[in-house]
């Protein structure tokens, strides 16, 4: 460990316990999102007891009728009918963990093929097997209730097969989770970095370093590993409370951490050129927010940009927090890799460019 | 000038030959004139006074001879160091003290002064340091808890992390006391004793008379008057000046004093 490594050490280590104890910078930039993400996490706690159940009945005959409406009795099973492409196209979305496929020529018996077929997810592979008991047992009961006849002691299993249908089981979580995240990184970079380094500007603390032979590039550096450490703690304290919550992840970890890497250079830039140029905290805080607010609505944070209008879309595609989500959803939901994720990968190399060059052009030490 | 300029810190060479050399320094802001063509010399061991009235170029001539501000024309030389062509090497045989001193709030003192012994590749024994300027009960505190006698105590120690041939203090009792400006008159002087060069800008003359072997008075960037204290004010009276009423051989700083103590006031 050579002296100017002890010296980056020491000045990283100071950088990382004046973070911690600041509670205002603390709540805002670790706690916050947490707080964010479990009100988001337990408003939309998906109860997944139910078995959700897609029919499409080929039949239309008294027996798949009586057979039906004895199914819909059954109150663990949550119950959609549709035509066959539909149910099985929402079975491969996640939508469905069964769909049931009541052939033509089928009839109630208690003996012999009835000929039903269920198309099973694989999304959920935990759940898959209490889930095939639980619908085997519910058909087994509906075609003995539409028979008419009583069960046979020892009980009845109908025979049905099962199909294994490749699916994605995606909830909210899964949605909501990449958007803190990128929410995270971008709240961390320009506030977390903004207002404290404002504020040694303006109380001269800065100066008080440049006091000494230090060059104060150490100081920079030093504080900007610090922030990129905390930030990756946050970034998995957040997924190890989505994790809790059923949280999803498809992809590669290293995919996600280059990508949250990426995120935090283009807005640690940000927040260095906003520190870099203002004189104190007041011509701060504006700009921090008038960069932030709109990303944080419509970069898909909480609310999947679908339901945005064609042309706020279309502009709000190009903004650098839209990126990030992209590609966070993409290695988390979809499994993406770097070649999957090109287009978004390079809008965050040039917002990260861009963001640099400005900031370098803004900065002034005091 | 025979000083070597890679005498160790420690080392303090008896020439009594001056420390610092100041050479036609100037400094300009745009059409204002800040600094405009200072010179003076401070021997070692001296406690060196810039007075003078707001505006005056004090700070800004500190500042430049400390390495904090870019030279515009003249030299300045500490230690035998070029201040233009070797700013770090100055800062690593000075010690400073900003007029505003404001430190990162987070750390304890300790953690404080560690850190700055380490910016200047020194380690530092930040007790003893805490305990010369009378903080050691305060050692685990943040700044922002200390009173305003105490700040200034605390930046004192922070400028002699590095054992200073020579230590800048800018306006180091503006805002205090009476009792806390005399409590930082005598740590000056401590100061002084052990060996530091010391050069302070002060509003307050009686604290010129107190601690400055010399002083130099400036008024619009220049240097008006430089000597000691007491030969200014020979020099006042041979030119025929008298008061308009007769000083009295008290006044009411020393009432003041009298009154309410030497004791430090600096609640918990």
């Amino acid at each position: 460990m050579g002296p100017r490594f002890a010296l980056w050490w020491a000045l990283f280590t100071a950088s990382v316990k004046m973070f911690v104890r600041n509670r205002l910078a603390l709540f805002f930039s670790l706690f916050l999102p947490l707080l964010v993400m479990l009100i988001f996490g337990v408003l939309n706690f998906e109860g997944s007891t139910s078995v959700d159940l897609g029919i499409v009945d080929e039949a239309n005959s008294d027996g798949s009728a009586a057979f039906r409406s004895a199914l819909a009795e059954t109150d663990y099973l949550d119950i959609t009918e549709g035509q066959r492409a539909d149910e099985l196209a929402e079975l491969e979305k996640g939508d469905r963990d069964f769909v049931l496929v009541i052939p033509a020529d089928f009839a109630p018996t208690l003996e012999g093929e009835t000929g039903l077929v269920a198309f099973a997810s694989t999304a959920d592979p935990s759940q898959a097997q209490v889930g095939r008991g639980l619908l085997q047992q519910a058909v087994g009961g509906a075609i003995a209730a539409a028979t008419g006849l009583p069960i046979p002691s020892g009980g009845f299993s109908a025979p049905l097969a099962f199909e294994a249908v490749t699916s994605r089981d995606l909830g909210y979580i899964d949605f909501l989770v990449p958007g803190v995240v990128g929410m995270t990184v971008m709240q961390l970079g320009l506030f977390g970095v903004a207002f404290g380094f404002v504020q040694l500007k303006r109380t001269g603390a800065l100066r008080r370093l440049f006091a000494t032979p230090t060059s104060p590039a150490y100081f920079l550096s030093a504080q900007v590993a610090s922030r990129v450490v905390l930030g990756y703690v946050q970034v998995a304290i957040l997924i190890g409370i989505g994790i809790w919550f059923g949280l999803q992840m498809f992809g590669s970890w290293l995919v996600l951490a280059a990508i949250v890497g990426l995120g935090f250079m283009i807005f640690l830039a940000v927040g260095y050129g906003i520190a870099g140029w203002a004189k104190n905290e007041d011509q701060a805080a504006p700009v921090a927010n008038i960069i932030s607010l709109p990303m944080l609505f419509l970069s898909g944070v909480f609310f999947p940009r679908d339901a945005m209008p064609e042309v706020l879309r279309g502009i709000t595609g190009f903004m650098p927090l839209t990126y990030v989500n992209e590609a966070l959803r993409g290695v988390m939901n979809d499994g993406a890799g770097f070649t999957d994720l090109g287009p978004q990968l390079l809008g965050m190399v040039v917002w990260a460019v861009i963001a640099f060059t400005v900031a370098v052009l803004l900065f002034k030490w005091e | 000038m025979s000083v070597p300029n890679t005498a160790p810190a420690g080392a303090r060479p008896t020439t009594g030959g001056p420390i610092i050399v100041v050479r036609d320094l100037r400094k300009r802001y745009g059409s204002l004139t800040a600094v405009d063509g200072v010179s003076f010399e401070v021997a070692e061991g001296e406690v060196f006074g810039i007075l003078g009235p707001n505006g005056a170029g004090k700070t800004t001539t500190l500042e430049m001879i400390e390495g904090m501000r870019p030279i515009d024309g003249g030299s300045a030389t500490i230690d035998g160091v070029d201040v233009r062509s070797d700013p770090r090497e100055v800062k690593r045989r000075i010690g400073i003290q900003l007029q505003a001193s404001a430190f990162f709030d987070e750390l304890t003192l300790l953690e404080l002064l560690d850190l700055f012994g380490r910016l200047y590749g020194h380690a530092v024994d930040a007790h003893a340091l805490l305990g010369d300027v009378e903080l050691s009960d305060k050692a685990r505190s943040q700044v922002r808890t200390l009173s305003g006698g105490q700040k200034q105590r605390f930046s004192i120690a922070s400028a002699l992390v590095n054992d200073p041939r020579v230590l800048f203090l800018d306006e180091p009792t503006t805002g205090l006391d009476p009792q806390a400006r005399r409590h930082l008159w005598s740590l000056v002087r401590t100061i002084r004793d052990r060996g530091h060069t010391v050069v302070l800008t002060t509003h307050y003359m009686e604290e010129a008379e107190e601690l400055c072997d010399r002083v130099a008075i400036m008024d619009g960037g220049r240097i008006i008057a430089l000597d000691t204290p007491d030969a200014l004010v020979e020099q006042l009276l041979g030119r025929g000046f008298t008061k308009a009423w007769v000083e009295r051989l008290a006044n009411l700083e020393d009432v003041f004093i009298d009154l309410t103590g030497h004791q430090l006031r600096e609640g918990e």
